[in-house]
């Protein structure tokens, strides 16, 4: 799905993007989060992804919440962690009116979990800066196909990381369980015609995979997704790899060449 | 092997096996109040409990797994351990044991309050089984039965993840020698591998807890290292995610446990991201 948000080629970011659901689920269940933010502002672009976790209920609106809540803010360090409060209580406002089953108050009592990642770039100086917790994550890209060559990945940086059990971000205040010391920051700057893609964790592996085997699928993700349908092939194409059967998300932004103080 | 997908349209098999024999009237642990019939009823109540709070889902609950409870000793006979709406059902969807406790009960739990204190809650408890102890202990025949169900589940399920069979006793089987039937249980499986057969060991001995194992040096007596002689080891999968809950699990650990409470065992199973900071 193309981004709405930049209206017109003169936008300094392109920003697309794509999404696919566990495979056996309704697209109702998808559990991801997209969020994008002034794509086409003179200034600053904010981006967000992040992964609400399959063993938790009502993940996918807090996966929503944090992307929207991130994009939305000015924030874009572990200082977006501070305002998790807010973010938690209408996470909370959202479903404490339901009627239901024990099995399902008592999950929810056990809070939601997400994985995030939070990009924001200066338009002007072509700087990113990016914050994340678990495993969705960032992927600097730099050169021309078929020149690609990762720049960056963030926060994980080979496919052996990813597990089934990564720290997450609680919809449940505990004090046991503070976000902070997990918060993983860096930054960055585009070039022209560089990318920076934004995945959750099964896509995520996957590129990762794909680059350690000198089988990197960089170009593939440039250039060959343009429609829901090449997203969709290349998730079966990922899942035929032996990747874990798990919602999919791909954020891709772009600086056009020219674009930013003194252009490239 | 044991990688197979657990999902609504892929699920999960989890058979319990009670020992509800009349030698579980007797002390557990060297305890002067507590029976091993009470230890097993808590246990059982408590994995029931888990599995279905961990397949809830929104709103509703997802049959991730199906279930049959097999009770053994009263009138020393074997038969599904379900009474109230379930009786006489085997497996059953885990949405169908959910909705039909035998009663839910108020209990005050203390929970974290996210400032470094607790705050009392009250939560909905409900309960499956009551303690029950008469009889003989026919193991040999609950396994025997325990095999038919898995022939049934695998015929259905030729590629899905091996059934889990979780035998909670105090191991003095009254029917012969268990472990021919419990190998040829463990013979049974899918494409994806053989059933997997844990055994959780209730004892009146006192003595430390035991947990996931990988030799039978240490356990207490002839009971519990037949109990660990016909335990399956657990999948390198289980090994790290039992690491990951705070149990001591290493290479060649097996799915069996002396005098304490497994209820994490529930969690050996993968269906999908689980946040490490989840309690």
């Amino acid at each position: 799905m193309s981004d709405p948000l930049h209206p017109n080629g003169q936008a300094p970011f392109s920003v697309e993007a794509f999404s696919c659901q566990k495979a056996g689920n309704a697209r109702t269940e998808y559990e991801d989060a997209w969020a994008i933010r002034g794509s086409d502002s003179p200034t600053r672009c904010r981006v967000a992804v992040a992964d609400g976790a399959t063993e938790s209920s009502f993940s996918a609106l807090w996966a929503a919440l944090l992307v929207e809540s991130f994009v939305r803010g000015r924030s874009h360090g572990p200082d977006f962690f501070d305002g998790l409060g807010a973010i938690r209580r209408l996470w909370w406002r959202k479903i404490r009116n339901r009627s239901l089953p024990w099995y399902a108050a008592e999950k929810v009592r056990r809070g939601a979990y997400a994985a995030f990642v939070g990009a924001s770039l200066n338009a002007v100086n072509r700087g990113w800066r990016a914050v994340a917790i678990g495993d969705c994550c960032l992927f600097h890209v730099t050169g021309l196909p078929p020149d690609l060559q990762l720049l960056h990945a963030f926060p994980l940086t080979r496919s052996e990381e990813f597990g089934s059990s990564p720290f997450l971000v609680g919809s449940v205040k505990r004090s046991d369980d503070d976000p902070l010391p997990h918060v993983r920051v860096t930054e960055g700057v585009l070039a022209g015609n560089d990318t920076l893609f934004f995945a959750s964790d099964a896509l995520a592996a996957w590129l990762l995979r794909r680059a350690e085997k000198g089988e990197p699928a960089w170009e593939t993700i440039s250039l060959g997704i343009q429609t829901q349908e090449d997203f969709e092939q290349l998730v079966a194409q990922a899942r035929e790899d032996g990747t874990r059967n798990d919602d999919m998300t791909l954020v891709r932004l772009t600086r056009r060449a020219g674009q930013g103080r003194g252009g490239d | 092997m044991y990688s197979a997908e657990i999902s609504r349209k892929n699920p999960g098999c989890f058979i319990f096996l009670l020992d509800q024999s009349a030698s579980m009237e007797d002390p557990f642990g060297g305890s002067s109040d507590r029976r091993k019939a009470d230890e097993l009823t808590t246990i059982i109540n408590k994995l029931i409990h888990n599995l279905s709070i961990r397949c809830a889902k929104g709103d509703s609950i997802y049959d991730y797994f199906h279930v049959a409870v097999i009770g053994y000793g009263q009138d020393t006979v074997v038969k599904s351990a379900f009474d109230g709406p379930l009786t006489g059902k085997d497996l059953i969807p885990i949405s169908e044991l959910a909705n039909n406790p035998l009663r839910i009960e108020d209990r005050v739990k203390k929970s974290d309050d996210g400032a470094g204190g607790l705050v009392e809650q009250t939560v909905k408890f409900p309960l499956w089984f009551e303690a029950k102890h008469a009889g003989g202990t026919p193991m040999s025949s609950a396994f025997k039965t325990a095999a038919d169900i898995v022939q049934r589940w695998v015929a259905e399920h030729p590629k899905g993840f091996a059934p889990i069979v979780i035998n909670i006793t105090d191991g003095e089987s009254t029917d012969g020698d268990p472990i021919p039937d419990a190998k040829a249980l463990g013979s049974l499986g899918t494409e994806d591998g053989a059933t997997l057969l844990f055994n959780i060991h209730l004892s009146s001995s006192a003595g430390n807890p035991i947990e996931l194992p990988a030799s039978d040096e240490g356990l207490p007596d002839k009971f519990s290292k037949q109990l660990y002689e016909m335990s399956s080891g657990l999948t390198p999968f289980m090994v790290a995610r039992a690491k990951e809950l705070g149990m001591s699990a290493g290479d060649g650990a097996r799915g069996f446990v002396f005098n304490a409470q497994p209820t994490q065992v529930i969690q050996f199973l993968d269906i999908g991201t689980r946040p490490a900071n989840l309690r």
